[in-house]
């Protein structure tokens, strides 16, 4: 038996991908986890941004949503969704939007709103919030979810927010991010797994590391992905350090909310 | 404009929402959403409401399942990490002939949105959008009603070549005009200059931004309190029509420096919401079987307002537990 969950991992690799210093918008539950498992370790110059207004949140206790009166506590300033997401995010100022999501295909597209024809979804999710404006405006995007066939897919049922190949205004032609004429786009996606990161010239998705001392394998991470994905130059990840566990089990989430020990 | 700020009870101040209204929910999710008002419009069965909270939490969810809603333009309707909006699902998912109709947005589109209602101006532009199936016409849910519905803007967004720099490709999204805005703070003054602690989300907006603005408050204070500190009041008297005092008039939901989400609250609706019949009788004993506010809180019990409170310097309660699913430990300490 392992000593650490596969949530945990993911939640530890998540925060190695942030650098001190960086203003990080990220949504709620794995995101928030990693971003202040990094706050907590390497990168206490982090500001943490939230979405509803919250700037350089340093919560005493993990905040449930991204309003939550936690994330407020002793902050420095306050603003509303204007500021952070019409001014801060808009203006370039944040260097990485960390999300969640439903289903990625291999160009870090994204879903969260909905399983099937939107127009009669067979399973409807709660919606973009701004993790749309988020994946287009932020200078880079970080991307955690769950590591299954049903959620790396090889086409995105509903594409709520843009990864590298994107749907074109008005006719939903498949162009380049750049050709659609956005900045940014998505660097990493973390997973239950392992690491993935797109290649620098066709961004498309590859397996760049993989949770090796859990037993993951790169042909389990094959198995697990719903399109060709290369692993050739997968490599193992460092476990986690003591200290990456204490303090994310005793400091950031000792309730569990998202860790779910 | 004048300022008319009236103090009215809760069932005079709801009487005033007329069916087939667009109603703007303060707040944001789970955090000091105008509960005690959305209650009373069930009450007063109020029906075809459009929605336009930015984003919506479990007010949005319990008009929807109680059948007060017609259309909804939200980036975002959920309860965060308690659960899913069963009701806004079931509303959805598998329907054949649907009667309610949703319209994706962004946090940041619909701020701006709102934004541009609290200006005046018909539309603001945003580089947002781009990309995402949300901005795709063939995609729009509510392209078949726009033409013949005053209450919609005639498209959902448009897009425009930036005609004073770099030539850019701009998106243009409407302005959102509401009816109605409903707004729960922690204290009003007799005039209705609003005091929010904690974040105040896109509420001074929606409030500039709407025909009538409804106020329900914890307690009404004399202007003169407020006065004091001005840099710490929210909204102008001058935007507010209808005040009301309701305290804990935010719960279940957390309202900063009073009191904490409810979590019992939110592990009764998640199970009752799953399914319509228990929906409905959830509804007969939580909403319509207390007649006012009043009883509503006496059902609810001090113990359990008391268990919420938040610690007055934090803002929040750092004792009460989160976890639904581990509930039971907390009840027995």
């Amino acid at each position: 038996m392992n000593r650490y969950s596969s949530v945990e991992m993911m939640a530890i690799a998540g925060s190695r991908l942030i650098t001190d210093g960086e203003a990080v918008l990220v949504g709620t539950g794995l995101p928030l986890v990693s971003t202040l498992l990094a706050k907590h370790t390497h990168t206490p110059n982090a500001v943490v941004l939230m979405e509803s207004g919250l700037y350089d949140s340093n919560p005493e206790s993990l905040p449930f949503c991204v309003a939550d009166p936690r994330g407020v506590y002793q902050t420095p300033w306050i603003g509303s969704a204007i500021e952070i997401m019409g001014q801060f995010l808009q203006n370039k100022m944040v260097d990485i939007g960390f999300l969640g999501g439903a289903q990625v295909d291999r160009f870090g597209n994204l879903n969260s709103t909905c399983i099937g024809d939107y127009a009669k979804p067979t399973k409807r999710f709660e919606g973009s919030g701004g993790a749309c404006d988020i994946a287009i405006m932020a200078l880079k995007t970080i991307i955690i979810m769950t590591h299954e066939v049903k959620r790396f897919v090889e086409h995105v049922d509903y594409l709520t927010s843009p990864g590298w190949m994107v749907h074109q205004y008005p006719d939903g032609k498949l162009v380049s991010r750049e050709e659609a004429g956005l900045w940014g786009g998505p660097y990493a996606v973390v997973s239950t797994l392992g690491v993935m990161k797109f290649h620098p010239k066709t961004h498309v998705m590859y397996v760049e590391s993989y949770f090796a001392d859990m037993g993951v394998t790169p042909e389990e991470i094959s198995q697990n992905t719903g399109f060709l994905i290369n692993v050739s130059q997968a490599k193992p990840l460092e476990p986690p350090t003591e200290e990456e566990l204490n303090v994310l089990r005793r400091v950031v989430d000792p309730e569990g909310i998202f860790m779910k020990y | 404009m004048r300022r008319n700020t009236k103090i009215l009870s809760l069932k005079e101040a709801v009487s005033l929402i007329n069916d087939g209204d667009q109603i703007f929910t303060g707040g944001w999710t789970v955090v000091r959403r105008p509960m005690g008002l959305v209650y009373e419009m069930v009450r007063q069965r109020k029906k075809n409401l459009y929605l336009c909270a930015n984003p919506g939490g479990p007010e949005v969810d319990l008009l929807i399942g109680a059948g007060c809603v017609y259309l909804t333009e939200i980036n975002y309707i959920g309860h965060e990490v308690f659960g899913h909006p069963y009701n806004f699902r079931r509303a959805l998912e598998n329907v054949d002939e649907p009667q309610y109709f949703h319209d994706d947005w962004t946090v940041q589109t619909g701020a701006l949105r709102i934004l541009a209602g609290s200006m005046g101006l018909p539309f603001l532009p945003t580089r947002s959008l781009k990309g995402s199936d949300i901005a795709l016409p063939a995609l729009d849910p509510l392209k078949d009603k726009r033409s013949s519905d005053p209450k919609l803007p005639n498209r959902k967004i448009e897009v425009i070549k930036d005609p004073f720099w770099e030539g850019d490709e701009i998106v243009l999204v409407p302005a959102l005009r509401p009816d109605v805005c409903l707004i729960h703070a922690q204290e009003v003054g007799e005039s209705g200059t609003v005091r929010i602690q904690g974040g105040t989300f896109l509420d001074y907006h929606a409030a500039l931004a709407s025909k009538l603005v409804i106020v329900s408050a914890e307690r009404i204070v004399p202007e003169s309190e407020l006065r004091q500190s001005p840099e710490f009041n929210a909204i102008p008297g001058l935007a507010v029509d209808v005040i009301v005092e309701l305290p804990h008039g935010a719960h279940p939901t957390a309202l900063y420096g009073h009191y904490d989400n409810d979590p019992w609250w939110f592990k009764d609706y998640l199970a009752a919401s799953k399914q319509e019949d228990l929906f409905q009788s959830w509804l007969d004993e939580w909403v319509f079987g207390p007649k006012t506010h009043e009883e509503y809180l006496t059902k609810l019990g001090s113990k359990r307002l008391e268990k919420l409170r938040s610690d007055p310097n934090k803002g929040y309660n750092p004792d009460i537990r989160r976890r639904l699913d581990k509930l039971e430990e907390v009840v027995k300490q």
